[in-house]
């Protein structure tokens, strides 16, 4: 299971990286959509892993979840997607104010063109 | 001595106030301060004259053992009786002199500041406190000099001012710090001599704080700042630049005497480089036509002399620094004054224009007299004491000191040239050529220069007085070891009076022939070619373009370039990092949580999902699959998270996940398309390739690694142990978020509820969009609205028991708000924005606010029984437990609830 996880961290990480270094906005977005769940996970998985063990206090429970990793992901879930979503909203009314989409400076390109799905 | 800075400090504050109800009468009581400091200081006189100290210390920051630790001796006695004493009156003449200006009480406040961080930096026995004192005068001096900013010259002079003692500051800074290592404690008073000297780091050390202080106190090459610093007012250039600041370098110097002037050089340096500055500064200032430039040369003149004197380290020499230093600040404060009273006057400062003055100015032309009487060295003034022994200081020095005494009969015969300028040049002789119709100035200008030329006089005259009450114990401050005061006017004939006439002499002959002396000067133009401030001009555009140089290579404008440095060099550090530390891999440890969890169905299929989705996202083109693809990544993640016994978790990753999809499905619906990733080039697709591939196996294994190494610690066995004791409640998840740490929530809710304000303001639009778009759903289906109804409802319903039951068992506010936010999304959905809003009755803004003051007020409640903020207080009516956490988690639920939709509708109900 941790090798898994593991391995879909790294995934996302990269995956995320790799859509951040896009030229445009909005996968550059997505891709810190992903990274924001990658650092999620790992957050998570530094309270260690913990299969068939009881989440809530009960008499009958031989062990615990850790509770404060999932405490301090919860929240940061919610707040990922706040962030997620004014920056989409950032990057198009950027674009609507500029007629420019490109991350970086230096790639100008020329107004409203490329229009693609 | 603590209340005394207060006291200042508080008028520093209240200027401004006072002086725009009472505009020129504000300084008669803002000079009250100033004058009870003067009056304190007077009272500790009979104290330190006897060898005693005064000490007051309050603790600062305890941890680095730095106080604000003051002590009272004999040097600082003097300096605190200098700047609180002229100080006052410079507070009477500013009211006068610029009593016309409109910011007139910022000057005020400075000047103040001034004086209160001048004083700290002479009464500091600490080493940090002193330096901070110290540039608190730099940064005061600064904003004095600038105070008519409307003039580039005198913010050009400002800025050069603050570099130069700014700069020379952080020498200072690294050598006090170096010092207080050294020497084994952080105050002047306590460090050990022979630890300093055997030090290695002794030299570095001396360097240092000798930058630090030749900057401050314009010594050579430093010395460009003090002329251009005349741009100031008069009463600044006459306090800061010739009394008190341009000494803080020489304080310091005298202070540190004792401990660094032994045989290492120090004394060496001082002469070579003292007697240099004076010369320059000499033959400058008889070039000046301007007064109040002239002046300042001469200031610097001084200063060289002071610091030479300094270094002699002989018996006469120490006498002399203190009578010099003494005799200096009251002549020149006093002609400083008097220059600004006649510029005032008269409408000029060029000695050309001048003359003649005497008659319409009387009591500012006696001043002047005096003054310049004691500042050209002739008896029985304070200034001929100084001088004869600081003659007597430099023969005593041997063969160099001969030499040194031939420089500076030569330096002080300019000198008295110039003093002879001053008053001769503009008092007596014809009528001059003024550009207004000259008056005598009011009283507060000309008490001030009359009372300190009156100083100079009567402590020349009745020298015995100085001696037993200052003099003296400043010496002993000063020196390495005991030294004998004992002034007098006429000591029979030695080298020193016959020095002193020779200077007399030349000086007369100087002021003679000052046109030819001129000229001669002016014959050496190599000199003035390289001395000057063309130097630091093309100093400054040298260093902005290597800044710039600097700057436009690092900072190239391009994102992707410095992620690429920043991942490269990141995952670079973690594969070393693991290589170094050599843990072992999973399962190899043999530590207990090395132990591999086994697989689970769900948790194998979520994180194939996650994984599956992540790599589609970097391969797929089009935006809507991109969507789909995190989707399916979020979807993996909500089931693994289910696997690892995560339920709260794994229900809000799966909510939000939901609604990020359909925000990102609205926003591309909704919006005009934008341009897809543009076509790249191979290279450029393969080096990101590279790189996300090296971050994301260095995130990975370090993932692996981690979770083989057991946990430090463990803070959530007190969590599990008090959540149902202290808590009341079994989802030890919630009862974290809502009770143990509440305040961290609370600030995360406020983030929600900013991010979903900022991101609906940037959409625009606000109310009247919204109401054109009634009525036009989203997906306009018969079967799907039959479907959603009842959908909705029980959504909203599921919601509520959610958050009832959360503290108990999964679920809470946050997942609560989360679900309800997606029940009435569907309705926004299907029948459009305006049936969705007129369903719901209240703005969700309206829901944001009540709910942070829900949770604000849960929070309160605590306050208002006695406890810390947000302590958990419960009743059980009926046996049900209510408790204030609960409030606080309903405040959760609108918060996220308001904000979600606050956002959404705002998406929705926007134009394409």
């Amino acid at each position: 299971m941790e090798f898994l996880i593991a391995s879909a961290v790294g995934m996302m990480t990269m995956a995320g990286i790799y859509l951040v270094l896009r030229g445009h906005t909005f996968p550059v977005v997505l891709g810190l959509a992903l990274l924001s769940y990658a650092v999620n996970v790992f957050l998570f998985a530094m309270g260690r892993l913990a299969i068939g063990q009881q989440p809530v206090i009960d008499a009958a429970a031989t062990g615990y979840t850790d509770p404060l990793p999932q405490a301090l992901v919860l929240t940061a879930i919610v707040i990922s997607f706040g962030m997620t979503a004014v920056i989409v909203v950032m990057a198009l009314r950027a674009y609507l104010e500029s007629e420019r989409d490109t991350v970086d400076l230096g790639e100008e390109e020329p107004p409203g063109g490329g229009a693609q799905q | 001595m603590l209340t005394a800075l207060f006291a200042i400090a508080v008028s520093a504050l209240l200027a401004p106030a006072l002086s725009a109800r009472m505009d020129d009468r504000a300084g008669w009581f803002l000079a009250l301060a100033p004058l009870g400091a003067f009056a304190w200081f007077v009272s500790c006189i009979p104290t330190v004259a006897v060898g005693g100290v005064v000490t007051e210390s309050i603790a600062w920051v305890p941890a680095l053992g730095i106080d604000v630790a003051m002590r009272l001796d004999g040097l600082s006695l003097l300096f605190a009786l200098l700047i609180t004493g002229i100080g006052t009156l410079i507070v009477l003449y500013a009211g006068a002199y610029l009593s016309d200006h409109h910011h007139l009480g910022r000057f005020y406040a400075y000047l103040l500041v001034f004086m209160m961080a001048m004083l700290g930096l002479v009464l500091a026995d600490d080493l940090i406190a002193m330096f901070v004192f110290w540039e608190l005068t730099s940064v005061a001096s600064f904003l004095l000099i600038a105070f008519q900013h409307e003039k580039s010259v005198s913010r050009r002079a400002a800025l050069q001012a603050l570099l130069i003692t700014g700069g020379g500051g952080l020498a200072l800074l690294a050598g006090l710090v170096l010092l207080g290592i050294a020497g084994e404690a952080w105050r002047f008073s306590e460090l050990d001599v022979a630890a300093v000297e055997a030090h290695g780091l002794y030299y570095g050390i001396m360097v240092l704080v000798l930058i630090g202080c030749f900057t401050k106190s314009a010594q050579i090459p430093f010395h460009l700042w003090l002329p251009n610093a005349m741009n100031a007012p008069t009463p600044v250039s006459a306090y800061l630049h010739s009394a008190t600041m341009v000494k803080a370098g020489v304080y310091l110097l005298a202070r540190l005497n004792p401990v660094m002037g032994g045989e290492g050089g120090w004394s060496d340096v001082l002469v070579l480089v003292g007697a240099s500055t004076a010369v320059v500064g000499a033959v400058l200032a008889i070039r000046q036509t301007d007064l109040k430039r002239l002046l300042a040369y001469t200031t610097v003149t001084v200063l060289g002399q002071l610091t030479m004197l300094i270094g002699t380290n002989t018996t006469y020499g120490l006498q002399a620094f203190v009578l010099f230093l003494l005799a200096h600040s009251l002549y020149k404060g006093a002609l400083f004054m008097a220059v600004g009273a006649v510029d005032h006057a008269t409408g000029t400062r060029e000695l050309a224009k001048l003359g003649g003055l005497i008659r319409f100015m009387p009591l500012t032309g006696a001043a002047v007299a005096l003054a310049a009487f004691s500042n050209a060295g002739l008896p029985p003034f304070f200034g001929f004491i100084a001088k004869e022994f600081a003659y007597a200081g430099l023969i005593e020095m041997g063969v160099t000191g001969w030499i040194v005494t031939a420089v500076m009969v030569v330096t002080n015969a300019l000198l008295l040239a110039a003093a002879g300028l001053v008053f001769i040049r503009t008092f007596l002789g014809a009528r001059g050529h003024y550009p207004r119709e000259p008056h005598e100035v009011p009283m507060p200008m000309w008490l001030g220069p009359m009372l300190l030329a009156i100083g100079g006089f009567v402590l020349g005259a009745w020298h015995h007085w100085p001696e037993t009450w200052l003099i003296n114990a400043a010496v002993q401050a000063v020196a390495r070891g005991a030294v004998d005061v004992n002034l007098y006017l006429w000591g029979g004939v030695t080298p020193a009076v016959v020095a002193s006439l020779l200077t007399v002499g030349l000086g007369v002959l100087f002021y003679g022939f000052r046109h030819a002396v001129r000229r001669h000067i002016a014959r050496w133009r190599v000199f003035w070619g390289v001395s000057g401030d063309l130097i630091w001009d093309r100093l400054l555009k040298r260093l902005f373009r290597f800044a710039g140089m600097l700057a436009s290579g690092w900072q190239h404008g391009s994102l992707r370039l410095h992620l690429i440095l920043l991942g490269l060099v990141l995952s670079s550090t973690v594969f070393v990092g693991l290589g170094v530390g050599g843990e072992p891999l999973l399962g190899a440890g043999a530590h207990p949580a090395g132990a591999v969890s086994p697989l689970s169905l769900p948790g194998v299929v979520g994180c194939l999902l996650a994984l599956a989705g992540a790599g589609a996202a970097a391969v797929m083109r089009g935006r809507l699959a991109l969507v789909t693809a995190l989707g399916a990544s979020g979807l993996g993640l909500a089931l693994f998270f289910l696997a690892v016994n995560a339920p709260d978790v794994a229900t809000t990753q799966l909510m939000v996940e939901t609604l990020t999809v359909v925000f990102l499905a609205l926003v591309l619906r909704k919006l005009p398309s934008i341009p897809g990733a543009a076509p790249e080039g191979r290279g450029a697709r393969a080096t990101h390739l590279l790189v996300s591939v090296f971050f994301g196996a260095a995130v990975a294994l370090a993932l692996i690694v981690a979770v083989n190494l057991p946990l430090a610690g463990n803070i959530s066995e007190w969590y599990l142990q008090n959540s149902y004791p202290g808590g009341k409640g079994g989802n030890v998840v919630n009862v974290i978020l809502v009770d143990f740490r509440a305040f961290d929530t609370l600030g995360e809710i406020v983030v929600v509820a900013l991010a979903a304000l900022a991101a609906a303001t940037l959409l625009g639009g606000g109310e009247h969009t919204e109401m054109t778009r009634r009525g036009q759903p989203e997906f306009d289906s018969v079967l799907l609205r039959q479907a959603v109804r009842p959908l909705a409802g029980l959504l909203v319903l599921v919601s509520l028991v959610l958050l009832w039951r959360g503290h108990n068992l999964p679920g809470g506010g946050f997942i609560g708000g989360l679900v309800a936010a997606t029940g009435f999304i569907l309705v926004v959905l299907t029948f459009g924005n305006y049936p969705a809003r007129a369903l719901m009755r209240l703005r969700p803004t309206l829901l944001v606010g009540a709910g942070l003051s829900c949770a604000v007020g849960a929070g309160l409640l605590g306050l208002m029984a006695g406890e810390p903020f947000l302590t958990g207080l419960w009743i059980f009516p009926l046996g049900l437990p209510l408790g204030t956490p609960l409030l606080f988690d309903m405040g959760v639920f609108l918060t996220v609830f308001g904000s979600v939709m606050h956002m959404m509708q705002r998406i929705a109900g926007r134009a394409t």
